[in-house]
């Protein structure tokens, strides 16, 4: 192997720094094509029958890559200076293009042209680094062409017109994107290509009908530089902007340098940014701020949008933002108002695909021709994208993807381009795939390499994992679960067997997916990357492969499974369990060093009484046969009929009776009985299209096995906690901020009930007592207090002190996930986490990074929000099928006044949208006022008028003012 | 190229290369397996009984060296005998040290070996030659005879519990001056019958000591007479014009101290080994090539130097 | 941060399992008793030994053995940025410590009773790894020195970024702020003499990062021995007899 030197000098910003750097040459690295008799082939990727073989260059990959991502492009080498060039210039398109080049079906290619010792090219004096890079791309694709010889044609491809000019003065094929997609014969391929910005004259050509809009619309973006040295005297001020979901002309930077939210309103404040681009802002004069005024439920501006109706969300970070109302409209209150800003640069675009349709257009006269149309997300923080397409007719009803490639000054919208189409328009499968690709789920199948880290298959229990010492044998036990009708992926059993003296051992068994997923291989990393399990409400998305979530690791009823157990028991001969066990863990102590605590984990004893007080804690992997798979209706019907004495029953009675009691001291340490408006559809077996829909019932047989799994998950948190201080996973619930409570307490206050918010305990008792004039009024007080909180988030506990680890809504110091791990990754951490504390596995090496863990926490709580988002959405999606083919008439809740007209909340089916008391047209003409002290909103002439929480009778309908674009549309009766 | 740090053009390097590799292809032992480095093993034969000598030990039973140096076997004896390293004294060498410190009867010296020698005030013979015991007032003397950075040739005693002891009973030891010292590495200098040298052409004397040190000065042919002077003389910094003549040494001589000096100097650098009949040689090559005293320490004469040393070795060999 | 790119090379070039370039130079001070200048790609240290001689401060003889100094330094244009640091700050005295340390193991100090021997490491070009290279130069100057050493000792370091062992870390590597594994060897006894970690390591890596570093000490040591035995034949050839 033979090593060259040179070197390479590098100055840092700021301080001017010397930088010497080894560069070694190497003559091993190998061409990729299989068919070259020079090379090592092994490693080789390209076909063997290519007859061209591309070379990108750079702006390509930037410009291009969607493109590169069809797979009618293949063959392309990739240099490893693209790849640093493109690394530099948008991490996402090389996140990409690593993604293609690693992907076994394509013929993609990387070469280390820098390492190689012909390609090297040293920068000569006054060269810059662009064009010195540009000749490596030549140099490169000239040695390819020696290289391989006359049998392949190797073929530069760039747009740079420098870089091809010579590229053909030194001999070697060079051509644009556009011309060799054209030489390919592709007309849908050439829909993926950006037009270069030299374009951009052509369509102000075709654009030139509507000549108001070419001039100039956003103001100038700052240059970098001036924005840093703004940013460093502190005039600007640096944030990620987060668009309002249901308001995209509202959107928020949170601003580290002034402690507060920063409010963009409108279009042309917000200069083109897009939601999640990192940008700079400059806050308007305070009376520009634009604080206490009432928010309509229309946008503003002359575009046409407005509210949709949606699910009832769940929780604060789902609900529309609202600033908090003081004094009554129109008083501008400078004091209260909140910061105003505008956009004066982006530092960071976030720019990527885009799912929606195309905004419905009269088809064009030629209609082969290209055509430019507007594009309109789903997701309405997007505003609308201009693309040019040659296959209109194809488009206009189909889902398709957009990428935005620029926006100037001139034009009212970014434009982009077509990537691809997802299916027709209200399609359920297209819509599912939409909401999916909105929530950045993957729905992929598994990979080759994830399912070869199954065990083989059919699985059961072996005499080796009957022989593992630390491995109990509680098959003798009766465990059964208890789920929901049809659960497939049973994670949890429980167990109940009253002892002589009174007191009962309950324990409760959870799969043991740790035992089949082993840290560091591919089936681990995919499942941390999925997260969690999404449901939708047609289909399940597992974290894990079907064979593990349904059959390996499912507890289901007369089949061996492996468990991971947590038994609560008495002592008696708890303390010979002990000391068998402390032998076999002191090796292990002496390997966890770091943690001495290991020894005394087992002195851990609590007391568990008929009062359902906990004594002691027992952790064990074991192996367990379920008597029986109940849902939670049959349980139930168990419980309730008398006649039934069978010993499952029993054991159904005895748990229920210990978790009431839990329950009853959970509440009375504050724990917080919040509500949600949880729907249930029936699907039809063959359509796939809901039959019914109704609210998801609640029954005490969910109270107890939740009880106990929560029970479970606070015993493991302080285990895991223990052992673990600073690596542990843990799940907590902030506390809600006053001017988060703030609606809630508008509302009630409106009402005349008094809530004391000063702390959970208060909180829980005082919903206790609001108790209105009808059955359903104390629920919507719950819903309404459920939406004020935030919501729950994983976290590593190196990362936080200890009282911040504090769950607000369990009321309990320490939670974790434990319970559920084949549909939540976390849990499979805890797994492992709980399974090292007591020495029965070693702690792998990803817990001793702390940076590692706090991403994998946040990459939890992400996907956590997006199968949320994903799920609540399917609903939405199923609700308005549901709606399409049934006009209903309903009771409805007032749950928000606005200028003009209100929100409703339909108890039904969990729905939420908005009923408009004046039409678009007569927007503003006064004839409704709205009184916030009581949260009313009155007739002018006060003949009528609505409070909030009133029940209102209304009608629903899906009606579709544009094709193909159906709506559920609410209205008074 | 070790020691070298001479800039040589490009002809001179290619000249030097050559003299060297013929040195090379010269030398006996190159091709032999004698040198080792440090931990490599020393094969040898088991069964005639092997005496583990200086620098080897023993790794399970293997003979391993624990120097870098050459194998040398002495009948049974097998031991490494170091190139660069400090002097190891043995007894009956002749040396030249420099006086560090006057103390309790006896100088220490500095001989290039790890400890300081010892003189003894008793093992010196005194200035005016009577064979006496030393009395209190010669030690209160003592500085009259050699004081703190004197040279001294000496000859090596031998081991005494508290170190190594030199002695000069003859007239040949003694303080020496007017001359240069210069220090090489001791493996250059080869143990002799003769170290003290009288280059009757030059008129300058040479000693070279066993420890690397070797003195270049002016011949001195009766040596009790300058210690009997230096006796004599009570105050020496009042000389008187006829004494500065005396000790006047002309400029020819010191010219050619300078001359072998830097003969030594250059044969230091080359890394050849230095005799009387080496450095006669190199001075002669100088003389005969006109070359000034400091540019004997330039390129040229140690490129002239190191193809003179290839071409006596060379016909040494032949005359073999 | 990429250290390893997915075709299996780093930074610069090299595949994770390859060393830099290594060259050592003996006798690079005239006046010591011997020493050297040993390179690891950028990174260059030069070292001087002195001794055995005589001991300085008296109180401090060791009637049985030699006593060993060692004193290492950073120079202040060996770094990127040129900061003027105080001599002995708490890593240079750590360095000088682990060297002598090291290196006391295996000089046969007891041949040498009631003197010293001292060693100075000087580091003219840091670019990572000067630990094992000043171990490294030290090794060929008390080599050269002819002081009697029971075996050599080599060092070399390994890390463990992005997944992967690497062999011997650079400035940029070494900042990454991962493990970085330092081992010193005797290659021909073939014993540990020296090994320190930063950072944290599960203890089955850890054992792949080690025999990784050891690897490399021992391709060192064959370098080495090269060096020193060129070194002796050619004092022994053009001294002649």
């Amino acid at each position: 192997m033979l090593h060259n030197k040179s070197f390479v000098k590098k100055t840092k910003g700021g301080k001017v720094m010397k930088q010497v750097r080894e560069h070694y040459l190497r003559d091993d690295i190998y061409c990729g094509a299989p068919s070259c008799t020079v090379c090592d082939s092994s490693g080789a990727r390209l076909s063997s029958s290519a007859s061209t073989i591309l070379v990108v260059d750079t702006n390509v990959v930037l410009n291009q890559i969607d493109l590169l991502e069809n797979s009618a492009i293949d063959d392309v080498v990739v240099l490893s200076i693209v790849l640093e060039e493109v690394k530099n210039k948008n991490m996402s398109v090389y996140n990409r293009l690593r993604a293609i080049c690693s992907n076994s079906n394509r013929k993609f290619f990387v070469f280390s042209n820098e390492y190689h010792r012909d390609t090297y090219v040293k920068e000569m004096s006054g060269e810059t680094k662009n064009d010195r890079n540009d000749r490596a791309i030549r140099v490169a694709t000239q040695w390819y062409q020696k290289h391989l010889g006359g049998a392949v044609k190797v073929l530069l491809v760039t747009n740079d017109k420098e870089n091809k000019r010579k590229a053909s003065e030194e001999g070697i094929c060079a051509e644009t994107v556009e011309s060799y997609v054209k030489s390919l014969d592709r007309p849908d391929l050439l829909d993926l290509l950006v037009r270069p910005s030299s374009e951009d004259a052509e369509m102000a050509d075709v654009e030139d009908h509507r000549p108001s809009k070419r001039k100039v619309i956003y103001s100038e973006h700052k240059p970098m530089s001036e924005i840093t040295s703004g940013l460093h005297r502190g005039i600007y001020h640096q944030g990620k902007l987060r668009v309002n979901r249901y308001n995209p002309f509202e959107a928020y930077v949170g601003s580290e340098s002034i402690g507060d939210e920063i409010i963009i309103y409108g279009r042309s404040n917000m200069n083109r940014a897009f939601d999640g681009d990192i940008v700079a802002v400059e806050l308007l004069p305070e009376d520009q701020w634009q604080g206490e005024k009432s928010l309509s439920i229309v946008g503003e501006e002359d575009e046409d949008e407005d509210e949709d109706v949606h699910l009832a969300p769940n929780s604060a970070d789902d609900a529309p933002r609202t600033t908090p109302q003081q004094g009554s409209t129109g008083v501008i209150n400078a004091g209260s108002s909140r910061p105003s800003g505008r956009i004066v640069g982006i530092i960071k675009r976030n720019w990527h695909s885009y799912c929606g349709s195309l905004e419905p257009m009269p088809m064009p006269g030629g209609s082969r021709g290209v055509a430019y149309a507007l594009f309109v997300s789903k997701d309405r923080r997007f505003p609308k994208i201009r693309i040019q397409t040659r296959q209109l007719e194809n488009l206009l009803d189909k889902r398709i993807m957009v990428s935005v490639d620029s926006w100037d000054r001139q034009s009212r919208y970014p434009s982009g381009h077509y990537v691809r189409t997802i299916g027709d328009i209200g399609d359920r499968d297209t819509e599912s795939e939409v909401v999916l690709i909105e929530n950045d789920i993957n729905s992929r199948p598994f990979s080759a390499q994830v399912l070869a880290c199954l065990p083989p298959l059919p699985w059961s229990v072996s005499s080796e994992d009957l022989s593992i010492p630390f491995r109990q044998d509680l098959r003798h036990l009766r465990v059964f679960s208890v789920d929901p009708p049809g659960c497939k992926d049973i994670d949890d059993a429980l167990h109940c067997y009253a002892l002589p003296n009174g007191n009962f051992e309950v324990g409760v068994h959870i799969a043991d997916v740790t035992n089949f997923v082993f840290p560091g291989t591919p089936l681990d990393d995919e499942a941390s990357q999925r997260g969690t399990s999404v449901y939708l409400v047609e289909r399940r998305i597992d974290m894990l492969p079907k064979p593990l979530t349904e059959d390996v690791c499912s507890l289901r009823s007369d089949v061996e499974r492996l468990a991971f157990s947590v038994i609560w028991v008495p002592s008696a001969d708890y303390w010979e369990f002990i000391f068998s066990k402390k032998i076999s863990t002191l090796a292990f102590c002496i390997w966890v060093h770091t943690h001495r605590f290991a020894l005394a984990l087992f002195m851990y004893v609590q007391e568990m009484t008929p009062e359902a007080d906990i004594i002691s804690t027992r952790y064990t992997k074991s192996v367990i046969k379920s008597a029986a798979a109940l849902s939670y209706v049959e349980a139930q019907a168990r419980m309730d009929d008398s006649r039934l004495m069978d010993p499952v029953t029993t054991d159904l009675r005895n748990m229920n009776s210990l978790a009431k009691k839990m329950r009853l001291r959970r509440i009375e340490r504050g724990a917080l009985t919040l509500a949600s408006a949880e729907v249930k559809f029936q699907i039809d077996t063959e359509t796939h299209d809901p039959l019914d829909i109704g609210m998801y019932q609640i029954r005490e047989a969910n109270q107890m096995v939740e009880e106990f799994m929560l029970a479970a998950n606070v015993s493991v948190a302080q285990q895991i906690l223990k052992s673990f201080p600073l690596c542990s996973l843990l799940r907590r619930h902030p506390t809600p901020t006053k001017e988060m409570l703030e609606p809630l307490l508008r509302v009630s206050a409106a009402i005349g009930l008094n809530l004391d918010v000063s702390s959970s305990k208060a909180l829980a008792d005082s919903l206790d007592l609001a108790v209105g004039g009808d059955p359903y009024f104390n629920k919507l007080i719950r819903i309404l207090a459920t939406r004020c909180m935030s919501q729950a988030v994983y976290f590593c506990s190196g990362d936080l002190s200890p009282p911040e680890y504090h769950h607000y809504g369990l009321a309990t110091p320490l939670y974790t996930h434990f319970t559920s791990p084949i549909r939540r990754y976390a849990d499979v951490i805890v797994h492992r986490l709980l399974a090292a504390s007591i020495g029965i596995s070693k702690l792998p090496s990803v817990f001793q990074d702390r940076l590692q863990l706090t991403s994998i926490a946040d990459n939890l709580n992400y996907r956590h929000r997006n199968a949320q988002m994903a799920g609540r959405a399917s609903v939405e999606l199923h609700t308005l099928i549901y709606f399409r083919k049934r006009p209903t008439d309903t009771e409805a809740r007032i749950v928000k006044i606005r200028s003009n007209g209100f929100f409703v909340f339909v108890p039904k089916y969990g729905i939420e949208g908005p009923v408009y008391l004046t039409t678009r047209a007569e927007k503003g003409s006064g004839e409704w006022y709205v009184d916030e002290q009581e949260q009313k909103i009155k007739k002018m002439d006060g003949s009528f008028s609505y409070s909030i929480l009133q029940t209102v009778q209304i009608h629903m309908e899906v009606v579709e003012p544009q094709p193909n674009r159906p709506k559920l549309q609410l209205t008074l009766i | 190229m070790r020691g070298i740090q001479l800039q040589l053009s490009q002809t001179q390097k290619l000249r030097l290369h050559k003299a060297l590799e013929q040195l090379e292809s010269l030398s006996s032992k190159v091709n032999s397996d004698a040198s080792v480095t440090i931990a490599d093993s020393i094969p040898v034969n088991h069964e005639d009984g092997v005496l583990k000598g200086h620098g080897t030990a023993d790794l399970d039973g293997e003979v391993v060296a624990t120097l870098c140096g050459v194998v040398e076997r002495v009948n049974k004896l097998v031991y490494v005998r170091a190139l660069r390293s400090r002097y190891k004294p043995e007894v009956g060498d002749i040396v030249i040290g420099r006086v560090v410190e006057v103390a309790q009867k006896r100088w220490r010296l500095d001989i290039n070996y790890s400890q300081n020698a010892y003189l003894m005030l008793s093992a010196m013979n005194m200035p005016d030659g009577v064979q006496r015991r030393r009395t209190a007032l010669d030690e209160l003397n003592m500085r009259c005879i050699f004081e703190e950075a004197d040279v001294i040739c000496a000859e090596v005693r031998g081991f005494q519990h508290d170190g190594l002891h030199l002695q000069a009973r003859s007239k040949k030891y003694g303080k020496l001056s007017t001359g240069q010292l210069i220090t090489v590495t001791p493996y250059l200098v080869k143990r002799q019958k003769q170290h003290f040298h009288h280059l009757e052409d030059y008129g300058i004397d040479l000693i070279l000591g066993c420890n690397g040190f070797i003195w270049v000065g002016e011949h001195v042919e009766a040596r009790d007479d300058m210690i009997e002077d230096q006796v004599n003389q009570s105050d020496p910094q009042v000389l008187s014009l006829e004494e500065q003549e005396k000790n006047y040494t002309s400029l020819e001589t010191r010219k050619y101290i300078c001359r072998a000096a830097n003969a030594v100097r250059v044969l230091s650098t080359l890394g050849f080994i230095i005799t009387l009949e080496i450095i006669k040689g190199v001075i002669d090559l100088s003389l005969s090539a006109n070359i000034d005293i400091h540019d004997m320490l330039g390129s040229e004469f140690c490129v002239l130097v190191a193809e003179k040393e290839a071409e006596r070795r060379s016909s040494n060999k032949k005359r073999r | 941060m990429e250290y390893v790119s997915p075709e299996g090379l780093r930074l610069d070039g090299r595949r994770p399992m390859e060393m830099r370039q290594i060259r050592a130079e003996i006798g690079a001070v005239s006046k010591a008793d011997g020493s050297a200048v040993f390179e690891m790609g950028n990174t260059k240290v030069i070292a001087a030994v002195y001794g055995p001689r005589e001991v300085q401060n008296r109180s401090q003889q060791l009637s049985d053995k030699a006593l060993v100094r060692c004193e290492y330094n950073m120079a202040n244009f060996s770094t990127g940025d040129r900061m003027r640091k105080p001599k002995g700050d708490r890593r240079s005295t750590e360095i000088s410590l682990v060297i002598r340390q090291t290196l006391e193991e295996c000089i046969l100090t007891h041949l040498m009773p009631r003197s010293q021997i001292d060693i100075y490491v000087q580091v003219l070009q840091a670019d990572g790894g000067t630990r094992s290279a000043c171990i490294n130069a030290a090794t060929l100057a008390l080599a050269d020195a002819g002081i009697p050493m029971r075996d050599l000792v080599t060092s070399c370091s390994a890390g463990y970024l992005n997944s992967t062992p690497l062999l011997d870390l650079n400035y940029v590597e070494d900042s990454a702020g991962g493990p970085d594994v330092t081992v010193g060897i005797l290659p021909k006894l073939d014993k540990v003499t020296l090994l320190q970690m930063d950072s944290k390591l599960p203890i089955d890596i850890l054992e792949n990062v080690i025999q990784l570093a050891t690897e490399g000490c021992k391709a060192i040591a064959n370098y080495i021995r090269e060096i020193l035995l060129e070194n002796t034949k050619e004092l022994e050839y053009r001294r002649g007899s």
